[in-house]
Formats: structure tokens, sequence, C-alpha cells
């Protein structure tokens, strides 16, 4: 998008002279004047801020962005651009980097037990391995400070002991009111809102409980309870492994991002790292996403076709009912056909499974008199609601287009062919529809992809349900591909961000491709 | 290529004049059954399918005490306290908080895909094509991270601009305005392409740069569209919550979507009735807007692309 | 945890929520832009406790002279967006909520353990142990909840002993149903734990300190005699999958049921309904104890938290003080997890709720996520008669367990 340019030159470029508006100085060109001057400011501003916060990323967007919008504003060339400018920054800021975090993702480990970055996984593995010594006692402990430096004081064995980072815990001159230090000579007393200023520097600092070291040293919280800890898994960072205090096991870095030992004994949390292709390969080995795809496959083009093609028809019927001016009251009733689109689809969508329960739900118990019609847990019923739910939230949308595009249906058209004596549904099937498809046929493909992937309709209606009896992943007659990505990459406990974005780019790659070759049979871009 | 002389008929269609000749035919007989009286069934068929499900929704909101779908017996206790308790939360800070953002990003969807629109129907430019096919392949992109990537995207311009960063109601819309273009630009791409370019070319003539055109001869002529993708984005950006829930944080920013799904979350005692309340005076907006619009919509949806 | 509705309305975007700064990027520039964080606290809580901890949060800033952000997040996101902000550095430096959440929050290193000193021994055991993974506590408890037996005492007034006793009882009284326990189209294991465990098959096997080892306990000749069993309830049509839980509450307050198996959260309902109930054990059905899952309600301390002391003071020597556990208690129906609070308790039911439950926390460790997929819909099948031979789909489904967990 970036080389937008006028390249065959039609009108526009022809009279350039005439057409540069930049020449004018009617209102126009100083509100033009003015809106670039703000743009050059904030944008300047932002790259200076971003630049002294160190925001690399967003300073270079920032800058291309401005210079972007100069060249193509104070160019006379350029004119598409000038126009798609501000709806192409905001796509590229938000819907473009969505995709690229994802494909970025999909090569990656990430997902439970992965979740961060190593520097985090070694102080999250020190900290939860930094333990109570066994049997120690616990102190009220005070905070004290010296020169500046932090130290802590402690009744130990009724006298007042102190110490710093360097110096162990040694007797004191204090006073103290029986269970704390009140003071120590030569050092101040912390209130707490003192402590709070300083609260990193209090909870990582350890007073060495005594000259041996493996005494482990004093520590705190919270300010106010010291005691003893000492680390059972030591990180060397010049090795960068991880050794057991108490057996001497080392724990060494792998290719996987965890910490292991040399007999597979692993460290949680571990850290995200690339892992090439691993995640496109597993949707195709793994047996338990590989079992159930093409079941699933096949189901989410059904389900995703039908569901266009119903609430395309549907629509398209009710529309032409109430094209004829002869319906009083057309208004009112198209109105409140547009209800179900007012109201939220989640809304909706728990409602619609109450009231599909097996023995409760309105439909078997008022509508059907009692019949115990097992609509959302039979696997071929399950599929049926599935689509009918959908098409009741979904007509409203498509009874709309085409009542728009009724409308602009050249009337002579439709007249001559019934002049013709052309029977309505034929003249309906070889004339309007046609016309009609040039239309909408860009708004189906997009429901097509937008049902391909409707995630939330499913899980909220069905959970997929009524499931594969017995199968190794909780996998449904009604689950989408979208659906069961979820199943298998969140819902089995442990988060998988790196599979299901994998699979989300091959939904993608499907869809897309689906939906280009759509758009070139039904030559609405041929047309352009 | 279509070069149409009139842009096609919105409102008082000349086809529509043609049957009242025949409307003659005696009021309730078999052949006002055959012609009109059907179609008066098959409406309020469709009626009553639509609102049934619907009447839940209302039924709880009345009912003091009652459960969300756990009774069949409709409108058993009527009263109007979840309405009334619906004032002590923070439900009306919610509801104007969504009307600003839902308005604001309509605004802004209808003038930012208006004005693309108007450059891929008005100007031929190397990648046209390929541009307007990617805007609508990048609109299928299944959004499983989105909101993941959003919150980074948010984190690291909040480092710089705070009021573009989380918890902010502009970087919301902000964010609404990233999906602009797509298909709301097809959709008003169609239509532009019906207004004859003869007119752009006389107002050429005339010494009007693009730019007056745009703004005083086009957006005027389109004003259907502008109206149709105004009311579909504010519907869209109005129920929108999931974005928002994460967008925004203090409880005194939420969107009303955002609130009432926090509301119906709760899994074990969940204020059915006071949420029930929430959505139908939400769905009131929107209600109320169609009823506005509607006599744009019924001439302006795709209206355009159709090429006699 | 389970799978509920409303969860569903969390979409897949939903539930991903955020994510951890990308790569190698480390979060060195995020620190210096925030100098405003110093001093101050930010928690989050879900829609159900969040006027308490509002008015909580206002005390403590008052006492000690700190700001603190009350941050609402709905119950069905809070868990999974506070294990992907942490790592941004943006996280909240307390996240208030269910003990079942420790295990996944320590594998992905995102809370810090909390050092208790005396302190522990004023909590009850099976809190403490809910907290407890890998040895070390991770979360300061405030509210124990369990599920037992609610009787409708205008029905009737005394309850057998056995859970066939229970079903029998209703020849002579005549309800809609003998019990309600309630299921739903994907089943609903929790509420059907203390039948399970009255069979002597535990979901796990119990470590010591009343930890959770992985090692799977639920099948067996006593998970199969289980599986048996509620092929059987099915059958008598006891156990029904179209009764889920809104549906449960409605009949048990219309009077259709005398007995429902459930927990605090609907109790109030029933009270205030001006229903007349006593809360009882759930009766064994297997001849060993129903013990329900007891879910302990708590604080974690972020891992990234900049101001950890606070953090600290807040979880340990405010919301474990006996006064404000005592009123949590109060604003949440719930017993308090202090040993001395929970003495001076004066609720009826409340104490009745806590006599019933247990010794066993819900699982917290991360192999319970495999566990409640395959569980749930397994006992529905049962209960349907989709499965012809009970013990055979019993097996099935603890081997698919057992394969989900190996991964």
């Amino acid at each position: 998008m970036t080389d937008v340019s006028l390249a065959s030159p039609p009108r526009a470029d022809g009279k350039r002279g005439s057409d540069s508006h930049a020449r004018r100085t009617g209102p126009g060109w100083y509100v033009k004047i003015v809106l670039m001057a703000a743009v050059n400011a904030l944008g300047l501003y932002g790259v200076w801020t971003a630049v002294v916060v160190g925001s690399w990323g967003v300073a270079v967007f920032l800058a291309l962005a401005v210079a972007a919008a100069d060249w193509v504003y104070f160019s006379r060339r350029m004119l598409p651009a000038k126009y798609l400018y501000p709806g192409l920054v905001l796509l590229l800021a938000f819907q473009l980097f969505v995709m690229l975090y994802t494909a970025y993702v999909a090569f990656t480990n990430y997902g439970d037990g992965h979740n961060s970055t190593k520097a985090d996984a070694v102080a999250a593995i020190s900290a939860q391995n930094e333990r109570r010594v066994e049997g120690s006692e616990t102190f009220p402990l005070t905070v004290v400070e010296r020169d500046g430096e932090l130290g802590f004081a402690i009744l130990r064995d009724g006298e007042v002991a102190v110490g710093d980072a360097t110096a162990p815990l040694a007797p004191a001159s204090g006073s103290d009111d029986g269970t704390q230090v009140t003071g120590v000579d030569g050092w101040t007393t912390l209130e707490f809102a003192e402590l709070i200023s300083r609260s990193a520097e209090i909870t990582e600092l350890r007073v060495p409980f005594s000259d041996d070291p493996a005494a482990g040293g004093l520590r705190t919280q919270d300010g106010s309870l010291g005691f003893v800890a000492a680390p059972v898994l030591v990180y060397d960072a010049a090795a960068d492994t991880f050794t057991n205090t108490n057996t001497g096991v080392t724990y060494t870095p792998n290719d996987h991002g965890s910490f292991v030992s040399a007999d597979g004994d692993q460290l949680t949390p571990g850290w995200r790292v690339g892992v090439g292709l691993e995640n496109f390969t597993a949707i195709f080995t793994e047996d338990r996403l590989a079992g159930p795809f093409l079941q699933v496959l096949v189901w989410t083009f059904v389900f995703a076709g039908l569901s266009v093609i119903t609430t395309f028809a549907l629509g398209l019927f009710l529309a032409m009912v109430f094209n004829d001016p002869r319906v009083k009251g057309r208004k009112i009733y198209r109105s409140l056909l547009i209800l179900p689109y007012a109201f939220p689809a989640f809304l909706a969508t728990l409602v619609w499974r109450g009231m599909l329960n097996e023995k409760f739900g309105w439909v078997n118990e008022v509508l059907l008199g009692g019949a115990q019609i097992p609509w959302l847990t039979d696997p071929w019923l399950a599929k049926v609601s599935v689509l009918a739910v959908n098409l009741w939230l979904g007509f409203p949308y498509m009874f709309l287009v085409t009542t728009g595009a009724l409308q602009s249906l050249p009337g002579d058209v439709l007249e001559s062919a019934r002049v013709d004596g052309a029977s309505r549904w034929r003249a309906i099937r070889s004339i309007t529809l046609p016309l009609l498809m040039v239309s909408t046929a860009p708004l189906l493909i997009s429901a097509f992809a937008f049902n391909f992937n409707n995630f939330a309709l499913i899980y909220m209606l069905t959970g997929g349900g009524p499931h594969f009896e017995g199968a190794p992943v909780l996998v449904g007659h009604t689950d989408i591909l979208i659906s069961m990505v979820y199943s298998v990459a969140f819902d089995s406990g442990v988060k998988q961000y790196g599979l299901a974005s994998a699979v989300s780019l091959l939904i993608f790659v499907i869809v897309g491709l689906i939906s280009w070759l759509g758009f070139r049979r039904t030559r609405t871009l041929e047309e352009l | 290529m279509s070069v149409l002389t009139k842009a096609a008929p919105r409102e008082s269609a000349p086809r529509e004049d043609r049957y009242t000749i025949r409307h003659d035919a005696g009021p309730r007989g078999v052949r006002w059954w055959a012609e009109v009286g059907w179609r008066h069934v098959v409406g309020i068929v469709m009626v009553v399918i639509c609102v049934v499900p619907l009447l839940y929704v209302i039924s709880a909101s009345l009912n003091p005490s009652g459960t969300f779908t756990g009774s069949n017996r409709l409108f058993g206790e009527v009263g109007w306290n979840n309405y009334a308790e619906l004032f002590e939360s923070r439900y009306w800070r919610w509801f104007l908080n969504s009307f600003v953002v839902a308005v604001t990003s309509a605004a802004g969807t209808v003038l930012m895909g208006g004005a693309a629109a108007y450059a891929f129907s008005r100007f031929r430019f190397s990648g046209r094509r390929g541009a307007l096919t990617t805007l609508l392949l990048v609109q299928m992109f299944p959004q499983m991270l989105a909101v993941v990537a959003i919150f980074l995207v948010l984190l690291t311009i909040g480092d710089v601009i705070p009021i573009l960063g989380t918890n902010s109601t502009l970087a919301l819309i902000a964010v609404y305005l990233g999906g602009a273009l797509g298909v709301n630009t097809f959709l008003m791409y169609g239509f532009f392409n019906t207004v004859p370019r003869e007119i752009d070319e006389a107002a050429k003539i005339d010494g009007a740069s693009h730019a007056q055109i745009f703004w005083t001869i086009i957006l005027r002529l389109v004003s259907p569209i502008l109206a149709v993708v105004g009311l579909l984005s504010f519907i869209a950006t109005f129920g929108e919550f999931i974005i928002a829930k994460t967008v925004l944080q203090s409880p005194d920013r939420l969107t009303l979507a955002v609130g009432l799904y926090q509301w119906a979350s709760d899994e074990r005692n969940a204020p059915w009735g006071l949420f029930s309340a929430g959505a139908v005076l939400a769905a009131i907006p929107v209600v109320v807007l169609f009823l506005l619009l509607q006599k744009y919509i019924v001439g302006g949806l795709t209206a355009g692309s159709v090429k006699g | 945890m389970r799978r509920s509705i409303l969860t569903a309305a969390t979409a897949v975007t939903a539930t991903l929520a955020l994510a951890a700064c990308s790569g190698g990027e480390e979060p060195a520039a995020e620190e210096s832009a925030a100098p405003e964080l110093e001093g101050s606290l930010t928690v989050w809580v879900d829609e159900t406790r969040i006027d308490i901890f509002t008015e909580l949060a206002e005390e403590y800033s008052a006492e000690r002279g700190i700001d603190m952000e009350v941050v609402q997040k709905a119950s069905g996101d809070i868990r999974q967006e506070f294990v992907q902000q942490v790592p941004t550095g943006k996280g909240p430096d307390i996240v208030v909520g269910a003990h079942d959440w420790t295990g996944e929050f320590v594998t992905n290193g995102v809370v810090q353990p909390i050092e208790l000193g005396d302190k522990a021994s004023g909590f009850s055991d099976v809190s403490l142990a809910a907290f407890t993974y890998d040895g070390a506590v991770y979360g300061v408890p405030y509210a124990v909840e369990n599920i037992a037996l609610v009787r409708n005492d205008d029905l009737v007034s005394d309850t057998p002993d056995t859970f066939d006793d229970l079903v029998a009882q209703n020849d002579d009284t005549g309800a809609d149903y003998p019990v309600i326990i309630q299921q739903g189209d994907e089943g609903d294991a929790y509420h059907l734990y203390p039948l399970q465990t009255s069979f002597g098959a535990p979901v796990f096997e119990q470590n010591a300190d009343g930890s959770y080892s992985p090692d799977l306990a639920l099948g067996g000749d006593a998970g199969d005699a289980f599986a048996d069993y509620l092929g059987k309830l099915g059958d008598e049509g006891v156990l029904d999958p179209a009764i889920d839980g809104e549906k449960a509450k409605q009949l048990f307050l219309d009077g259709k049921t005398p007995y429902m198996v459930t927990g605090p959260w609907y109790a109030s309902e029933f009270t205030g309904a001006g229903m007349n109930i006593s809360v009882l054990p759930v009766p064994s059905a297997g001849g060993e104890p129903a013990e329900p899952f007891v879910g302990v309600q708590g604080a974690f301390v972020s891992a990234k938290s900049e101001n950890a002391l606070v953090a600290n003071d807040f979880v340990t020597n405010f919301l474990g003080s006996t006064d404000v556990q005592l009123r949590l208690a109060e604003a949440g129906g719930r017993a308090p997890a202090s040993i001395e609070a929970a003495g001076q308790v004066d609720d009826a039911i409340m104490q009745q709720f806590s006599d019933a439950a247990g010794s066993a926390p819900m699982p917290s460790i991360p192999e319970m996520g495999s566990v409640w997929q395959f569980w749930g819909v397994t006992e529905v099948e049962l209960i349907q008669g989709k499965a012809k031979d009970p013990a055979k789909a019993w097996n099935t489904m603890v081997g698919n367990i057992q394969d989900a967990i190996a991964g």
C-alpha cells in the first residue's frame, strides 16, 4: 500500500494545474494548514518523548507516519493517498500488528510455563526456592538505616542485634520494648511511611544470620516480620545454571526454554523461546489434533456455508415480502425484525440455550407441550439448533442488506420480465437474484469468513457438544475449527498460545484463499 | 462500464407506484390474500419469532428476584426495582461512556471509510485492486490474539503518550477506528460508484478541487450509505466488550457493554434482573437510531454497487 | 475451573487476554516511565467482592498513608489476565481470588511465596493447605466455602444417613425430585464430588501436608463403582443433565424438592426468599464419608510488584487480621479462614456449611485442568446412559486424562 500513486493518469492528473488545491487559499486551505501543523507538532513531540523514554519502535513508527503525512498532503500528486492515509495509519498500528504478533507467537512456545522472559524465569525460580530455614525462629523486625545503608535489627535471645547486607547480625546497644527493637545506637529507625519508598531495597536485603553463610540470611517481606531464609536453588549467572544446595544437582537451560537436570527433571517456570515450525508440525502429527481434524473441518465448511445461505435466503425473502408498498405497517414490521440485531448477541445466545433445554426449555415445555427433544444434546439436532440460532441472530443483517439492494434494482427490468409472462419465481431466480448477487457477494463472502470463525456462538450455545464419546480430546459434533483450537490449546488445562496461533494462521490461509477465490469468481473485483 | 445517468432511486421509488394500479382488487378478497394478506401472516410469524426470546430478557428485567432462564413463567412477578436500582449503580455513567465512544467511532468510521471509498472509486492508481482485496482479507484474520496484541501496542504507546495508553477512552476509539476500513469501505465503495462521474467532471470544470468535490458534493449525494455505515458502526461499538474490557480498567471509564458483561460474569449470583434491565435500556438507543435512519437504510445499503 | 456459561462470552480473544512483552525485549523501558507508582498499590478483584474491597482499601489507605487502587475485573477473566499482564510489568500488586489458581500462577512465575511466620497457625489447616504449592504458601486465605446438602425444612425434617435412603425417602414425601444436584449439558463434577469421594475415589492422591500429588486416584474399583452408581442415578432420574444451576435453584425455591446439593452462594437467596433451611453433610453413597471440595478465597502477591513490602503488609497483616476476616465473611457469606474469626462467627448456616466441609481443598495443581475437561462430560454420558458399560467409559476417561497430563 505504500506505493500508492497515480499510475494511470485519469482526469485528476490531467488537469493538474487547475486541480491543485494547495494553491487555493479558501477556508479549506487554512483548515488543512492548521491540521497539518497540529499533526506535525504532536507527531514530533511524540517522537521526542519516545526517544527520551527509549521506545524506539514508537519513535520510528511516528517519524515515518509524520513524514508520510507531510509527503502525502503537501505533494500535489498522491491524491488517493490523501484519502486513504488516516484509515491506513490506524489499520497499520492495530490490525496489522495483531497479524504480525500472532505470526510471531506461532513460532514460539509461548503458553503456560513459558510465559515470560528468561530473566523473569530466573527471578521466579530463585524467589520460589528461597525457603525459610527449617525449624528457624521468626522475629519482630525493625528496619534501620546508617549512612544510607539499610540494616535489620531484631531481638536475639533478648539482646539487640543488628546487621546489614555485608555485616552479619551482631549484638549492639539499643533499646527495645520487650518484643521488638525500638532503637539502635548509631542507626536511625525507619517508620512505615519511610519503608514504602525503599520497598524494593528492603525486600531484597538479606542480613547474614551469622558468620556461617550456610545459616542463611535474615529477611523480611512486610517490613515487620523477620525470618531466616536460605536458597535451595542457587543461580550461577556465569555458568547460567541452577544448583540445588541440598542435593548438588545442576540444572542447565535447554533449547525449549527450561532449566533441566541431567536426569530430565525440569524447573518451572520456563521462558519463551522460538521453536521454529514445531507448532505447525504438531497440528498434523499430534494424534489428539489430527484425529477429529477432518470431521471438524467438514462441519466448519457446512456450518459457515449453510449459515450464509440460510440467513441470506430468509433475509432476502423477508425483504421481498415487505418490499410491496401495499403492505400496511411495513415500517413497524421492519423495525421489529431488526430487534435480534439490536440486542447483544451473547445475551440472546444465552437465552436460546435456556429455551432449547431438553426438559425445561420453553421450546419443549411450552411450545411443544412437554416434548423432550434433545435439541442441544443429540449430534444431528445440535447441528440443526446451532444453525437455527445463528439464523435468528444473522438474518436481520441480511434483511437490511437485501432490502437496500432491492430498492436499487432497476424497476423496469423486473417489470419487463413480468410482462413477458415469466413466472414470479423465474423472475426472481433469473433476474433479481443475479443482480442482487453482484452487490451482495462481497458481503456474503465476509459473512462466510465471519461464520467460519464464529467461536462465540458455538462455545456459548453447545460448547462444541455433544462430545465425541471417549475421544482423547474434548471435541464435539458442533465444534468448528476455531472452537476445537480453543478446546485443545486452552481448555485442556495447559494453555498453548504458540499452537493456537499456528492454527489460527492456518485458518486464515484457508479462509483467505476461499474468499479470494470467491471474489474472483463473483468478478466483483474484476469490475473495479 | 457503467455510466448511470441518475443515481439509483432511493426514496419514492417509481416501481412502487406501478403496484398501486392493481390496488383496487377489493380489500379482503382471495386476491388480497394471495397478493398481500400472506405477507402480513409472514410478518406476524417472524415478529413473534424475533420477540419471544427477548421476552425472557424483559421478563427477567421486571422480576424483582427471579432467574434468567430458570423459569418459563414469564412475567410472573412484575416490579420496577431493577430499573430503580440501575440509578444507584454506575449504569448511567457507563451509558454515557458508551454513547461517547460509539458516536465518535461511528463518525470517524464514516469519515475515514468514506474517504477511502472515494479514493477507490474516483482515482485509478497502481495496487488499487490489491489494496481493496487486502482490506477485506485483513478483516478475516482470526482475532484469537487480537486482545493480547492490542494491549501490547497500547502499553508501548502509553509509555510515550499516556492519553493513548491503556485505560483511555481515546485509545479505545483509536483501536475501533483501526477497523474502520474493510467491509465498510466496500459497502461505501459500491455506493460511490453509482454517483455519476459526470457530476465530478462538471464540478471540476467549474474549478472545484477534489477536496471540495468530496466534501461538498459527493458526501452529500451518498448520505444514505453514510447513515447506514454509521448505524452499523454504532451498533458494533455499542455492543463491543472484548477489546473494551481489556483497554479500560477504572470502573468509571467502562463502557456499558463491559459493565453489563461484568455483572453477568458472576458464575453463581449474577444480578440477572439488574443485568436484564440494563440490556433492555441499552437496546433503546439502537432501536431509536434505526427508526430515525430507516428511510436511509431502506434506500441505502448496497444500493450502490448494483450497476443497472 | 469449570466452564461457566459466561466464561464463554469471553470468547477466544478474551480468554487469551494479555501477553508478556514480546521476545527479548526487557521491561527496563517501562519501569522508568512510571515513577508515580511509588507508594501506590493496585489490587484486582472480581465483581463479587468489589464493594467490600473498595471499602477495606480505603481504610488501609487511611491507616498506612498509601494510595490504593482497586480494579474490578470480570471473574471469568481475572485469572488469565493476571498471568498475562504480570510479565509486562503493568499487572497489579495483588490479586484476590480462589486458591485453585495457585498452581497456574506458580508454574508461570507470576506470584511470590508469602511467609506467614507464626500467623500460619492462626489459619485453618485446609485453608493453608489450599494455598500451599510445592512446600511454600503463595496466598493469604480469608474465606472457605464448600457445598453441602441443603434441606427445605418445610418439606422434611429428618434426613437419612445414606444417599440411597435419601432418595427413597421421597417415596413418602412425594416431591417432584428426591434431591437436586445441578448438572448442565457439560456436567458438573464439582457438585458430584461428594458422592464420588464417598466411594473412596478422590481425584488425586493427597500429600501429608494436604497438597496434592499429580497421581490420579479416581480410577480403580472405587471409580468403577461410582461410575455404575452414576448410571443408576441417571436411570432413576435422580440426576438430570437438563437441570443446570439456574434451574436447580429455581426448583428448590419453588419447593419441588426437599434437598439440594449446593453452596453458600444460593443459601442467602433461599433465606432471603423466606425459606426455612438447614445445611447438612452430604449423605454417603458408597460407604465412606462424602467430602466436597473445599474452595478457599485469598490474596496473592505479584512476583513483579514494585511495592512488595506494602503488598505483603496488606495481605498478611491487614487481610489476615481477625477483624477484617470477620467483615469479609459477613460480606461474602463464607466462613472465615482465620480460626479465631471463625470462632466468632454468629451465623448458623455458615457454621453448618463449615461442619460439612472435609479436609480436601480443590486441587490447584496444573494437572487439574486436564481433569475438569473430561470429567464432567463423562459423568453426563454415564447419567444419560449413553455409555453401555459405565466402568469402561470411566476407565477410558481416566486414560484420556492421563494422556492429557502427559501432554
